[in-house]
């Protein structure tokens, strides 16, 4: 009898398994995220219970990208899969392995359901969409509201001469410094300061042509943001090398910071955060004009359905599920901190009430029309080193003049891009 | 020295013999498989791809000697290969001397020998990643170290900026991280000198210099070579704390091969891929083979203690 319950269960769990579709899907090894995938899938599962998903984190290494490329080329790749950036994007397309997502049935709908019609134009390779845009984290400059208001401001420093007049009366060199002009000598470094002082600088425009495989920013905008910082360098009123957290020690008073940094600074920091924090975008040239809005870089990711992928259609109907119902919107910005990528989250009903709660949030919230993503090409990682050793680092070093540097710099770069 | 007696196989009875056999091999065959998979079948596949051209999305593609061509005509190539004996300059003296002069003072202490030997040895054991940050803070521009130059002497050192000082800088971190375990090789090589030895040159007339230059020094030759060895072969292969602290700059000087090697292999797999990083670590291990090599030609003595 109990030989034959058990034949029955594992003949009912076989037939269950052959005739339920299934895929696998990895989504970025991040607690919050985490569990918003997981509430997610349970939704999935009672209302699809015919459709498995194979749901995991991205498997450790050291890097996301190292796994998933281990993972597919051992055959054991996913179908679906969060947590790409730009330039792997650009890469894993150049080598023809994502499946066009503007090709699939109701792309255009989801765009527009999703209000990211201008979005998506960011992350839009040959005029073709590949990857799907989960969230976008401005860029913006963190102040230290208090030591501004014991200088005599009321508000953040707004141009470059503003912040050497800042500079001038707060920073003593080896000891306090005016703003963090360069975030490291990593090669992702340079999306969080050259490129958003040039989109700042530039209204948002390109720094590379994708297209014409050519650097755009060797010309007078990014003479004046190189000039911003070698000044800054030269009078010490900023450093590559300083102590831990310079922003909350008051040894620094402005900085760039993604939304992600709220949460800690909040926890280890709750005399300095919220409380004596001024938000703003990044400063700009003199001439910058004032009736204009200021843009700052955008730290997105997003998702991409991959070629080899048996059941396209199936994972495409989750992709569309999950998006086109703003809910999950809202339960992802209120499980992770960071806004998703929607045109309407500063003015949509449904997210009014945690923004209210959240004025950091809303200020980045505020941010996502002017955060422009970065180019999408598949050298960017060797595009960013070239502008860490032929740009940032002389730069820091104070070797050569602004001129030498950035023809430098644009010959390299256009080098590696031909 | 006591003499093995030699075994007459043919006193052996032939099922006896058969039988170690079997069992001899049954034995090692864990390791020989072990070794076959993760050590054999890894060669041969690292191999293989110097001569492709993959991107791990399709197959590999028969590229002959071109990864080769290219990697000799690469001039990060020979900046790793310049940074990487930069990096031996400073480190194989520093951590030679240091080891040995931790050794000498173990090697005196009457009380708490294990105490300080293990209290050393934690440097050894910490993890790379959270003493990278602890150093990266602690040189920092306005961290302790610089803060008291400044506020003591009226200059700053710029540890990790200064694309010379930086590879100094690393290199002092894996001395500190490595003296204890050195110290100890040392200490055993120290502890295995009979005292006879130095008894007879006291009776000669020789002083501390000469006993420690004449007998203690080329007595720990076979220690020296043993971490030697160790040493060029981490410096072959240091990559946490380059990749943590610098990032391989400033200006490139702290990119390692290591880092090259990732860096081809996972970040720039559409250009060069895993078949030039193949490259790269066949060059790399032959490069330090022959740094070995030519190390214990030149400085390996038969010392035999009788």
């Amino acid at each position: 009898m109990k030989m034959a319950t058990v034949f029955a269960l594992v003949l009912v769990f076989l037939c269950a398994s052959l005739w339920s579709a299934t895929f696998t899907f990895w989504t970025a090894p991040n607690p919050n995220q985490e569990a918003f995938w997981k509430r997610v899938i349970e939704d999935w599962k009672a209302e699809r219970p015919d459709v498995v998903i194979n749901w995991r984190t991205i498997p450790a290494a050291a890097s996301s990208e190292e796994a998933i490329l281990n993972a597919i080329a051992t055959g054991r790749g996913p179908d679906l899969c969060t947590n790409i950036f730009s330039g792997f994007a650009a890469q894993l397309i150049e080598a023809q392995q994502l499946v066009e997502l503007s090709k699939l049935d109701g792309f255009h709908d989801l765009i527009a359901t999703r209000k990211m019609e201008e979005a998506i134009l960011g992350w839009q390779f040959q005029e073709k969409s590949y990857v799907f845009p989960i969230y976008s984290n401005p860029m913006l400059f963190w102040w230290r509201s208090d030591i501004l208001q014991d200088l005599g401001y009321d508000q953040p420093p707004r141009t470059y001469s503003e912040v050497y007049d800042l500079a001038e009366r707060f920073a003593v060199p080896r000891e306090k410094f005016a703003i963090e002009f360069l975030k490291g000598r990593n090669w992702w470094d340079r999306w969080f300061d050259f490129v958003t002082f040039f989109y700042a600088a530039t209204g948002g425009q390109p720094y590379i042509d994708i297209n014409r495989n050519r650097a755009l920013f060797g010309d007078d905008r990014g003479k004046e943001i190189l000039t911003f910082g070698l000044t800054l360098f030269q009078k010490g009123w900023t450093s590559m090398d300083m102590m831990d957290n310079p922003l909350y020690t008051g040894h620094l008073l402005g900085q760039l910071q993604g939304p992600w940094e709220m949460p800690r600074a909040e926890q280890i920091f709750p005399k300095v955060f919220p409380g004596n924090i001024w938000m703003s975008m990044p400063p700009v040239p003199d001439d910058y004009p004032e009736d204009q809005p200021v843009y700052t870089f955008a730290d997105t990711k997003g998702l991409v359905i991959f070629k080899n992928s048996r059941n396209i259609d199936l994972v495409w109907d989750f992709v569309k599920w999950v998006f086109s119902n703003e809910e999950y919107d809202r339960l992802w910005m209120e499980m992770t901190n960071m806004p998703p990528v929607r045109s309407d989250i500063a003015i949509n009903p449904l997210f009014q009430d945690i923004l209210e709660k959240n004025p950091g949030l809303k200020a980045y919230a505020e941010a996502i029309p002017y955060a422009i993503p970065p180019a999408l090409t598949p050298r960017t990682i060797e595009v960013q080193d070239a502008m860490t050793v032929y740009m940032t680092e002389p730069l820091s070093l104070q070797r050569g003049t602004v001129d030498d540097i950035l023809r430098r710099v644009v010959r390299e770069i256009n080098a590696i891009l031909f | 020295m006591t003499e093995i007696p030699k075994i007459d196989r043919k006193s052996i009875p032939k099922t006896l013999q058969r039988r170690q056999s079997i069992n001899g091999t049954f034995l090692i065959a864990p390791y020989l498989g072990h070794q076959a998979v993760f050590f054999g079948y890894a060669l041969l596949w690292l191999v293989f791809l110097t001569f492709h051209r993959w991107n791990y999305l399709s197959p590999p593609q028969w590229y002959g000697l071109n990864n080769f061509v290219q990697l000799f005509n690469d001039q990060t190539f020979w900046l790793v290969v310049g940074n990487t004996f930069n990096f031996i300059a400073y480190y194989i003296p520093m951590v030679l001397i240091l080891s040995i002069l931790f050794a000498m003072g173990l090697s005196k202490l009457r009380y708490l020998t294990t105490f300080v030997a293990l209290s050393f040895l934690v440097a050894n054991v910490a993890s790379g990643v959270s003493y990278s940050i602890v150093f990266t803070k602690l040189f920092s521009e306005n961290g302790p170290i610089n803060r008291f130059l400044w506020q003591s002497f009226g200059f700053t050192i710029p540890w990790f900026s200064e694309p010379q000082l930086a590879i100094f800088s690393i290199a002092l971190m894996v001395t500190w991280k490595f003296i204890g375990y050195y110290g100890l090789i040392f200490l055993a090589g120290i502890q295995g000198i009979p005292k006879s030895l130095y008894e007879a040159a006291e009776l000669d007339g020789a002083n501390r210099r000469q006993k420690f230059f004449k007998i203690t020094l080329p007595l720990l030759n076979p220690s020296m070579i043993m971490v030697i060895v160790m040493a060029i072969t981490l410096s072959f292969g240091i990559f946490t704390e380059p990749y943590m602290i610098t990032g391989g700059g400033p200006m490139r000087r702290t990119y390692t091969f290591m880092m090259f090697i990732y860096d081809n292999a996972f970040r720039r797999f559409t250009t060069t891929g895993p078949g030039y990083a193949a490259t790269i670590s066949i060059l790399a291990a032959a490069l330090s083979f022959s740094c070995i090599f030519a190390i214990r030609k030149i400085m390996e003595r038969d010392v035999e203690m009788i």
